[in-house]
């Protein structure tokens, strides 16, 4: 496993220095606003501990629940959240959305802990319930003046990425300590979920 | 019949290359801006527009928003232009701020702008409507002024479309990558010298001349990628590293009056040339690597190219090589403006 | 030329679907790569130049459509016909060269900016999707698709915006 992993960095580290130069320059010609627009919606969701946690979450679990699952969530949460953007920039409400995402992480971080299997089609929906939440909340916010597709472009590359840390965590799951630690790390996440419904009704 | 179809081909390039000035040349006349600093932060302008039937450019100088008057901007009609002059005095100095053409954008119209900095920075630039403004670079520190000078390198190498074509002519010779590492090399180390040898001001080459030798040299590469094609050899199939250092010698003065013409902090000189430099290989490095991608990818697509296409590189190379020798050895003799 | 080139590098609502098209037709192998890089770039220029003929933009959120359309076929990893990946990618490039081109005041310019754009084209095509051809672990083949989603959400979030905006 460890090799393709890093034929995987040899392959796209250029790309990436590639395109942080080229960010730089495109950050000189675009309109300001616009290029920084890309940094925002990068930053947005990693600024949230709610939105960072349930997203390493669906990692995680991904990670334990195995072959189909583990590409089937984060294929799908990114198309479901950004429905749920969609929604909120449309201003179809969504009750609760607060307690929506806290409710997310105590049961994400639940499922990890308890290391729970259902079938793919109850993970799929559970976890695309979920994202309607997150989109709604996080996927609206654009600061004035920026470009809403370089924003839009930077908030999914970024959930996509927080997946990603939580399938690379989830890889210890071969190991016995490895599998122990993904459930702490499930009890964590559910236990913050509990004091973010606790701060919401406080 | 085959040698006069490569003819037939060759013709055409040229003609097609001939095509190409005309593109960007505009057939007015540009405006002209002079910025020179008299003491610090206090400036004189000079801004003339050119006037076409009566009609003046609507073109609108806008300098930053610090500027104040010194003295009521003077306005003097001229035959064909006007021109307006003024001094201005920019709390913290131009360096770092933006100076706009507004409506330039709507225009086909280029603005000629000549700065001079009394830290002993001058350069001159052209500001086209595609990019109506112009950033003055402050007096930075070391990184700053590394920054700066790695971008102005490679932008020199990616938009002069003569060292690309030259480096892309040694591409088309060399056959394995022990000899293409060999030959950039070559190359990058005998422009670095000559690059740091006018720099410094040890010796110059004219520019009309070395602009028609640099032609001469992607000439001369385009008949050598034709006997690459065929199967043929040649001293500079076989050794073309031995070429590229000859030539290379060359393109360094070439790259040295590209840097003198943007402007030289002569108290941080041996730095910006370095940076310089670094800028030139990023982009020259990048060239390649793109190219050698690109030849990649077409494998991996398995494309079967026509054997008139195989051929085109060579021919451009040759082909722009030809126009631009003829271009420049006119210009160098006066026949042509 | 290089203003072109630059606007079509600088421009993500049209180098995004050109490199899901890419990913599109590596998934499918190099026959179908080489249909797009060759098809693409060639009605690209042909929509540049319908475009400022006509000089007329639609109001629809045509980059958003192009996500959701390309995105969607690369993250379902559809397998299309030869033909109908054609016509893909043509209505793709006559679209977007379309879109390019109306609103840009016809001069004798344009015709090299025209052409840095479409060269800006064929080389993101050849280099995605050879890069995607030549991958060969199944794993990386499912990150292609993810990246599919990630270009599904975008036009989903971009459609939400257009319609705010609208």
């Amino acid at each position: 496993m460890k090799r393709p992993v890093c034929g995987l960095l040899a392959r796209w580290l250029p790309l990436a220095v590639a395109a942080l130069c080229f960010s730089q320059s495109a950050e000189a010609h675009v309109q300001k606003g616009e290029a920084i627009g890309f940094l925002t919606g990068l930053r947005h969701p990693v600024s949230g501990l709610d939105h960072v946690l349930a997203m390493v979450s669906v990692g995680l679990w991904g990670a334990q629940l195995g072959a189909p699952a583990v590409w089937v969530l984060p294929v799908a949460f990114p198309m479901v959240m950004a429905l749920g953007g969609m929604m909120g920039l449309m201003g179809i409400p969504l009750p609760g959305t607060e307690y929506g995402i806290a409710a997310s992480m105590i049961l994400l971080g639940a499922v990890v802990f308890f290391e729970l299997k259902p079938p793919l089609w109850v993970a799929g929906s559970l976890v695309a319930f979920f994202a309607i939440f997150h989109g709604h909340a996080h996927g609206t916010e654009l600061p004035p003046g920026q470009n809403g597709l370089l924003y839009s472009m930077g908030f999914v590359c970024a959930t996509g990425l927080l997946h990603g840390v939580g399938i690379l965590i989830g890889l210890v799951h071969r190991w016995t300590w490895g599998q122990m630690f993904l459930r702490l790390a499930g009890a964590f996440t559910a236990s913050m979920g509990v004091f973010f419904v606790w701060k919401a009704f406080a | 019949m085959k040698a006069s179809r490569h003819w037939c081909v060759a013709l055409i390039m040229i003609a097609g290359a001939a095509f190409v000035p005309s593109c960007t040349a505009h057939e007015t006349r540009p405006a002209y801006l002079e910025i020179k600093e008299i003491s610090p932060d206090h400036y004189d302008v000079v801004w003339r527009t050119p006037v076409n039937a009566g009609m003046r450019l609507p073109i609108v100088l806008q300098l930053p928003p610090e500027a104040k008057s010194v003295t009521a901007p003077t306005t003097q009609e001229l035959t064909d232009s006007l021109l307006e002059r003024r001094s201005i005095v920019v709390a913290g100095g131009l360096g770092g701020k933006r100076v706009d053409f507004v409506g330039l954008q709507g225009t086909i119209t280029d603005v000629l702008v000549r700065v001079q900095l009394i830290d002993g920075r001058s350069w001159s630039t052209i500001v086209r409507p595609s990019q109506a403004w112009i950033d003055i670079t402050p007096n930075q520190g070391r990184l700053g002024v590394a920054g700066t000078y790695v971008a102005h390198g490679i932008r020199h190498i990616l938009f002069g479309p003569d060292h690309l074509l030259f480096v892309l002519g040694l591409l088309l010779i060399v056959k394995n990558r022990w000899m293409l590492l060999k030959t950039i090399t070559a190359f990058t180390v005998a422009h670095s010298i000559t690059l740091a040898i006018a720099t410094l001001g040890y010796a110059n080459a004219p520019t009309l001349p070395l602009n028609a030798a640099i032609a001469l040299s992607i000439l001369f590469l385009g008949p050598e990628i034709v006997k690459v094609w065929r199967g043929e050899s040649s001293f500079t199939i076989r050794h073309p590293w031995v070429v590229a250092f000859a030539f290379g010698l060359l393109h360094g003065f070439g790259f040295a009056s590209a840097l003198t013409s943007a402007g030289l902090p002569s108290n941080e000189l041996p730095w910006a040339l370095l940076s310089f430099n670094v800028g030139v290989e990023i982009g020259q490095v990048g060239f390649v690597i793109l190219i050698l991608l690109l030849e990649r990818a077409f494998r991996v697509l398995e494309i079967r190219w026509p054997r008139v296409v195989e051929a085109l590189p060579g021919y451009a190379v040759g082909s722009l090589g030809a126009f631009w020798t003829i271009q420049r050895v006119a210009i160098l003799a006066g026949v042509m403006r | 030329m290089y203003d072109g080139l630059l606007h079509f590098l600088l421009s993500p609502e049209d180098i995004v679907p050109v490199v899901a098209l890419a990913l599109l037709a590596g998934l499918r192998g190099p026959e179908y790569g080489r249909r797009a890089l060759f098809l693409l770039p060639v009605s690209w220029f042909v929509g540049c130049f319908l475009g400022t003929m006509f000089q007329w933009a639609t109001s629809w959120p045509v980059a958003a459509i192009s996500f959701l359309i390309f995105g969607g076929l690369v993250a379902a990893n559809a397998q299309l016909s030869l033909r109908a990946m054609t016509v893909l990618a043509g209505l793709l490039g006559l679209v977007h060269g379309w879109m390019n081109g109306a609103g840009v005041p016809w001069s004798f310019s344009l015709v090299g900016a025209y052409a840095g754009l479409v060269a800006g084209v064929f080389v993101v095509v050849a280099l995605v999707s050879a890069f995607v051809i030549r991958l060969r672990p199944p794993w990386t083949r499912i990150a292609v698709r993810v990246a599919g989603s990630w270009i599904v959400a975008t036009g989903l979030l971009l459609l939400g915006w257009s319609a705010r905006r609208g």
